[in-house]
């Protein structure tokens, strides 16, 4: 099996290495999916997700699923950062900067301008596009769908997915060289998927994702026949407005049972705050609203301002935020 | 004058020890305040240096001519302190670009109110002076670079500054995210000076740069007229997109100079090669496009395709 590449380069010592893909589909039908995993090394879930959709992929292709057809191409890109995923690394691990932090990308520019081009020149043909994260390896979050300025047809085609939360954000300056932020300035439908914590695979997640983009293939026709199991729990849209960050005005050690995806009432227990020394109860973190826990922090080791927890709210709440913040995506 | 130490922002960590963002004050009269700030990347020293090679000149200042100083100098060498101190260019921990977390928030993650309190602390001089050493990659000349947008403000200040380049750039919307373009954006006059090359310090960029910020301190008015200084030694060239050309490697391995820094080159003149660690042969040979001045040089060998070799400001007629 020799699998396309979108990039070949040489190395200073190692041999030329590549960025494979895979590409599925009738090739004379347009390409209608680019599915994108993998431009931060340590994030897992996607990567595990994608090679794993590729191999349902590749038996719909090659007829070993009765039944079941592909009716448009599709390009699937498990890992963009391939060194990085083999040294563990969220980052290009040579001069440490973020792929996901260089587009549009230059093909005459910095080793990872070229990756960076080289993606989104394979990908923006593309009519959906889908670039899927975990967070950093401090912070666990819900399957979901994170929405930038959308369009009507993204709003109703982030619901195809089943995800628990289709969440729309704010952006900043610096995520104006993301891959989503480049393919929002050429049209079509784009999402970013948020899933679980980098640097570990949570298979719960993992599972929950793969169903996510099986449905969507069905529900937008780009795999027909396929049956799908029952139905998720229900979709739960939330616009700007209904999203608030619990924010640490402590440090010390943040202890927490919770589990993501869990509906709070407000003044239900999040966790506890320890002095790392002495060992005296801190503070007693409780929801300050009531909402979905769509993201927990998993790091105990906690800084003054540290993010401990997001809440989608039902309703516009006070001291809402849905700026992206630190290294996510 | 009065010379005094303070933390300008105080943050507890997890076990036991506080973050300070230490600041070193120098008070003189009711004159302009400045300041000095350094170390926003961990990995790069050379603007540590020039704070103390600044406290050393104010020191004795005070000693021979403390009336001298009319207004104020502030000195926060150490933008980073967790960076610098664990050989880190960005925030440990956040894994944060502090340089890409202006104007800040107070009430935000450690990297957001490092930046908040530092606009806060700076808002209101009559220049802020931001020191850069690159970073372990590239060897700079002693340089300013300032924004198009700021450019009738700032290039009269960055001309009496005694470097070798000012390099004029377009707006770059990451660039926003920048504590020069958060204080030059309210108001606040800040130069980006780069020179040098991270985790090392270049002590006679150090004294190049030294004496033009002391001449543009008295042209502002912090230090009296009547203080005599040396004058200033360079004069910039002007560098802006249009005549800045970038050699990137063509080939990955290692890059091996043939050439000073900050030399004039000749259009095809040879700049260096990169050869293989595997065989004898030479994979590319790598030579200026134009005639003109080479200003950045690759220090670190090791080199992927796409690694910036150097930069080169045409000279000659376009």
């Amino acid at each position: 099996m020799t699998e396309p590449t979108l990039l070949q380069m040489t190395a200073p010592l190692r041999e030329d290495f590549a960025i494979p893909y895979h590409e599925f589909g009738p090739a004379a039908e347009p390409l209608q999916v680019a599915l994108v995993a993998g431009l931060h090394g340590n994030e897992l879930n996607g990567i595990f997700v994608l090679s794993r959709l590729a191999e349902y992929l590749r038996r719909v292709g090659d007829g070993r699923q009765p039944g079941q057809e592909l009716t448009g191409r599709v390009i699937v890109v498990p890992a963009v950062n391939v060194l990085g995923v083999n040294t563990r690394s969220r980052r290009w691990p040579f001069d440490k900067t973020d792929i996901n932090r260089m587009f549009p990308g230059y093909d005459r520019g910095e080793t990872t301008q070229r990756i960076a081009n080289a993606v989104f020149q394979l990908t923006r043909r593309a009519h959906h596009r889908i670039d899927i994260h975990s967070s950093n390896g401090d912070f666990e979050e819900v399957p979901q769908i994170r929405l930038y300025e959308p369009s009507e047809d993204e709003r109703a085609s982030a619901m195809l997915f089943g995800l628990p939360a289709v969440i729309e954000r704010t952006t900043d300056n610096v995520f104006t060289s993301t891959l989503g932020h480049a393919w929002h300035g050429t049209g079509g439908e784009n999402f970013v998927i948020q899933a679980g914590r980098a640097g570990d695979l949570q298979l719960s997640h993992c599972e929950r994702l793969f169903r996510a983009l099986m449905a969507f293939l069905h529900h937008s026709g780009i795999v027909t026949g396929m049956q799908l199991a029952a139905e998720d729990q229900d979709t739960h849209y939330f616009p700007l407005g209904q999203t608030f960050p619990l924010i640490s005005d402590y440090a010390g050690l943040f202890v927490s049972h919770v589990q993501v995806g869990a509906w709070l009432q407000t003044g239900d227990l999040i966790g506890h705050v320890y002095d790392a020394f002495i060992g005296e109860l801190r503070a007693e973190l409780r929801a300050p609203v009531g909402g979905l826990l769509s993201g927990i922090r998993r790091q105990p080791l906690l800084y003054e301002g540290d993010l401990i927890a997001r809440l989608q709210t039902r309703a516009p709440v006070a001291g809402w935020s849905a700026a992206v913040t630190g290294q996510e995506q | 004058m009065h010379i005094e130490q303070d933390s300008i922002v105080t943050l507890q960590l997890p076990y036991r020890e506080a973050l300070h963002l230490r600041r070193t004050t120098f008070r003189g009269g009711d004159g302009p305040r400045v300041a000095v700030v350094a170390g926003i990347h961990g990995d790069e020293l050379e603007g540590l240096y020039v704070c103390h090679r600044l406290a050393a000149w104010l020191e004795h200042l005070a000693e021979v001519q403390p009336q001298a100083l009319r207004g104020r100098v502030d000195l926060i060498p150490a933008m980073n302190p967790l960076g610098i101190d664990t050989l880190e260019r960005f925030v440990p921990v956040f894994d944060a670009d502090l340089n890409r977390n202006f104007p800040g928030d107070a009430q935000g993650l450690l990297p957001q109110r490092l930046a908040a309190a530092a606009m806060q602390a700076l808002s209101g001089a009559a220049l802020v002076i931001d020191v850069h050493a690159s970073n372990i990659f590239l060897r700079e000349i002693p340089q300013v670079r300032i924004n198009q947008a700021f450019a009738g403000t700032l290039v009269p200040l960055a001309q009496g500054m005694n470097l070798d380049l000012i390099w004029l750039h377009g707006a770059v919307t990451v660039l926003e995210a920048t504590i020069a373009h958060s204080l030059n954006s309210q108001g606040t006059p800040c130069l980006v000076v780069e020179m040098g090359v991270g985790m090392r310090i270049t002590p006679s960029f150090t004294e190049q740069l030294l004496l033009g910020i002391v001449n543009v301190w008295r042209q502002l008015g912090v230090l009296s007229a009547d203080l005599t200084l040396a004058p200033p030694t360079h004069v910039p060239l002007i560098a802006d997109d249009g005549n800045v050309h970038y050699l990137n490697a063509d080939r990955s391995g290692l890059f091996v100079p043939s050439i000073e820094h900050w030399m004039a080159v000749r259009a095809g003149e040879r700049l260096g090669s990169i050869v293989s660690p595997h065989h004898g042969g030479v994979l590319a040979e790598v030579s200026s496009p134009v005639d003109g001045v080479l200003f950045t040089l690759r220090e670190y060998p090791a080199v992927y395709e796409g690694s910036l070799l150097a930069r080169i400001m045409a000279t000659g007629a376009a």
